[in-house]
């Protein structure tokens, strides 16, 4: 790991642990609030990835990734935002320089729907968004009927009726569109989407992370038949692949240089992987696991929100294996 | 050998699905998760409408799996204020039969079982609670975790240490099993919130303080609890497996709608996730073959415990299995549809009454014993 990005996983724990582990149960509870949505941009969290000339630091793409899973680690969601603004939002908002300003100043908090998915969904109906991620803002950014990446411009309302299976710090909420403005097509949210591939498997693995560092503590103090739980092959060699597993991957995601190839092999890697970590965190939790005050079923529910949400194993795969064998595959 | 249902469980079956399909609406389900309520109103009317039929276990066991399969939470709700009462059922003096007992199967009142402790559940023998005796009476401290109808059932079969054990090595010596109601002078209980799932259910600790537990609310011998609570598992689990396979087939059902849909509406489907779907569907049927097993011997009076787990362990891990693939299969759809409740309620098929591990120990012990399955 470089030093930049050493600098930052420093940085990035000692906020963590300062600021985000006592607040991560409410962040799921309540939501991203006010506070931490200043404190993530006090910490130049934001736009950290864009070059200085736009306003941003500058900072590369490893530091960047190190960045998402240190803060996924703790709490998901707060990773998931920066994620969702970084490589998503402010990219689209390239010519709307206002509209970057506003989301640096931390004017208004970003909006966004879920438009990147393997064509299941398309809105209903063009005029009003239903659960867009995010809980208020005067834009949403979207994929139309039509296929092509909008800004909408309109009002949002906080959708009470419903409690998101993952992520749920970032809310969601109904959006009333009054103004449409095309901000590209299609592809290009395929595109960022990819760009974003390494970041994408760093918050699955900084997840994995998360739900690794419970179940160790937890098997280490938890006793049953007399013995602690790390003292059962079971749970201490099934704990022990599954960081073995980790750290392979880590050091991939970590490494000075990374091939785009990889980045996307690391990704399809990360998100099926933490799926199953998270489940093992949580049952070796026994019924502690399933109450969320523990702290551990979040990163199961995030971990299987996110793969529907930002992850498209289909075109991700096809792009895989059509490189792999050099020529057109997965497609009849 | 005859692997169909027989007319009766056919039509009780199609019975059951009727009714819940009737009564657990979406609306209904969504609330009483999103807001962690037990549906009094729906254990009365299954009672009223004859959708719980104790007489017969098949029925029971089909019942709920039907019930799970339209909505795991309510589901289970319905079928879950009798938890416990075959304890009674096979230990109780006529006095707890009659006072207990025969209030639960008429709805008058509701019950639970108290075996974990805040300290462990899968050790059910290195329990803390201990009882007393003192005259003709138990005085009875300690306290119970995760105990479903924690706050709302009027009294709990419960686990206690009456007796030291002869030889250390032998924890499971000296513990028995008690009626003890809500009404007891130093019983108090916590309701416990924010559940990943199984929401609607209620979830409670119950802490008992110098709580005096007459005598005659002992079920069977003193010292013989561990085993009652044993061969009450073996019976409960093949509920659990039905429950399971519920949430699965619910899961296979939905999924199975989805991508029809899909396909119907000229969007990509894929080999991939027709082949997830296969799965799941392969599993539900091989979990319910062995969940059929096990019920075969439990209901005819020879109960093997090996092939009990075999179907409570393999139903619940395919239980999970199948929300989590069906997930991947259906994506965003999933996220935001009835779904995710499948997939919250299904993780804790593997954790109650014996985890996955649990029951792996008691497989691979019983194999090494050298015990029949056939
Ligand atoms: C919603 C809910 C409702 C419940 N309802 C009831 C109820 O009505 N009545 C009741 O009595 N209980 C109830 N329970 C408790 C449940 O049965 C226990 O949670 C379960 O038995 C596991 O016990 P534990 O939570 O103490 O986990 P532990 O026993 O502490 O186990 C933790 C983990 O370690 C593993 N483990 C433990 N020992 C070993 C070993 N030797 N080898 C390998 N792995 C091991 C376990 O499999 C598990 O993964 C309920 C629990 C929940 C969450």
């Amino acid at each position: 790991m470089n030093e930049q990005a050493a600098l930052m996983r420093d940085s990035v724990k000692e906020f963590a642990k300062q600021y985000l582990v006592d607040k991560a149960t409410t962040i799921e509870r309540e939501g991203i609030g006010k506070d931490t949505l200043a404190a993530i941009l006090n910490q130049g969290f934001i736009g950290s990835n864009l070059p200085e000339s736009k306003g941003g630091a500058g900072l590369d793409k490893l530091s960047h990734s190190v960045l998402i899973f240190e803060l996924a680690r703790v709490s998901p969601s707060v990773a998931m935002h920066v994620l969702l603004q970084n490589d998503l939002v402010l990219p689209l908002l390239e010519s709307k320089p206002e509209l970057i300003k506003g989301i640096l100043s931390g004017e208004f908090p970003g909006v966004y729907i879920n438009p990147m998915m393997d064509g299941f969904i398309k809105p209903e109906n063009d005029h009003l968004l239903k659960g867009v991620i995010g809980s208020s803002s005067k834009y949403a950014i979207a994929i139309h009927s039509d296929g092509k990446v909008y800004l909408d411009y309109g009002k949002s309302e906080i959708d009470n009726d419903s409690k998101p299976l993952g992520m749920r710090g970032l809310g969601t909420c109904n959006f009333n569109v009054e103004k449409s403005e095309v901000l590209g097509e299609k592809d290009l949210a395929d595109h960022l989407l990819l760009v974003s591939s390494l970041d994408i498997a760093s918050i699955f693995l900084g997840i994995s992370q998360g739900a690794l560092d419970l179940a160790m503590e937890y098997t280490k103090v938890r006793k049953t038949f007399e013995h602690p739980l790390k003292d059962y092959e079971p749970v201490s060699f099934r704990l022990s692949e599954l960081m073995s597993e980790l750290e392979i991957m880590k050091s991939a995601l970590f490494s000075d240089s990374i091939e785009e190839i990889m980045m996307l092999m690391l990704k399809n890697q990360a998100a099926s992987f933490s799926r199953k970590v998270t489940r093992y965190a949580l049952q070796f939790h026994g019924g502690y696991g399933y109450l969320e005050d523990f702290g551990v079923e979040k990163f199961y529910r995030d971990s299987v929100a996110l793969n529907a949400m930002i992850y498209r194993p289909t075109v991700d795969k096809r792009f895989l294996a059509t490189k792999l064998y050099s020529d057109k595959s997965g497609f009849l | 050998m005859n692997f169909e249902l027989d007319e009766e469980l056919i039509n009780y079956k199609e019975k059951v699905r009727a009714f819940a399909l009737k009564e657990f609406t979406e609306e209904v389900a969504r609330t009483h998760d999103i807001e962690e309520k037990y549906p009094n109103e729906l254990r009365m009317k299954a009672l009223h409408e004859g959708i719980i039929d104790f007489m017969n276990p098949w029925k029971t066991m089909i019942g709920i799996e039907e019930m799970c399969r339209v909505d795991p939470g309510l589901g289970i709700s319905a079928t879950v204020p009798y938890f416990g009462a075959e304890v009674l059922m096979l230990h109780g003096s006529d006095y707890l039969r009659e006072n207990y007992l025969a209030k639960v199967i008429s709805g008058e009142k509701m019950m639970g079982l108290g075996v974990t402790e805040p300290g462990g559940g899968s050790d059910v023998a290195g329990l803390k609670t201990v009882a007393t005796k003192n005259g003709n009476e138990y005085v009875v401290n300690g306290s119970k975790m995760f105990i479903t109808n924690g706050t709302i059932a009027d009294f709990f079969v419960t686990l206690v240490r009456t007796s030291k054990p002869d030889d250390p090595a032998k924890r499971h010596r000296g513990l028995s099993v008690m009626v003890v109601e809500r009404a007891f002078e130093g019983f108090s209980s916590n309701k416990l919130t924010g559940k990943l799932g199984v929401r609607a259910t209620n979830t409670g600790e119950l802490i008992f303080t110098n709580m005096k537990v007459p005598e005659k609310n002992l079920i069977g011998d003193e010292g013989k609890g561990f085993y009652y609570i044993m061969e009450f598992f073996n019976i409960s689990r093949i509920f659990v497996a039905a429950q399971s396979i519920g949430i699965a087939q619910g899961v296979l059902d939905r999924t199975t709608d989805f991508l029809k849909k899909l396909e119907a509406s000229g969007e990509y489907v894929g080999e991939e996730r027709k082949f997830k779907l296969a799965e799941i569907a392969t599993r539900v049927e091989a979990s319910r073959l062995l969940m059929y097993k096990a019920a075969s011997f439990l209901f005819n009076y020879k109960p093997n415990p090996t092939i009990t787990s075999m179907a409570k362990g393999y139903a619940s891990e395919t239980a999970s299995f199948a929300a989590e693939t069906a997930m991947e299969i259906t994506g965003q759809t999933g996220i935001s549809t009835d779904l995710e409740r499948f997939f919250r309620d299904s993780k804790i098929m593997e954790i109650w009454e014996g985890t996955s591990e649990v029951e792996k120990i008691v497989i691979s012990r019983m194999i090494l014993k050298g015990e029949k399955n056939e």
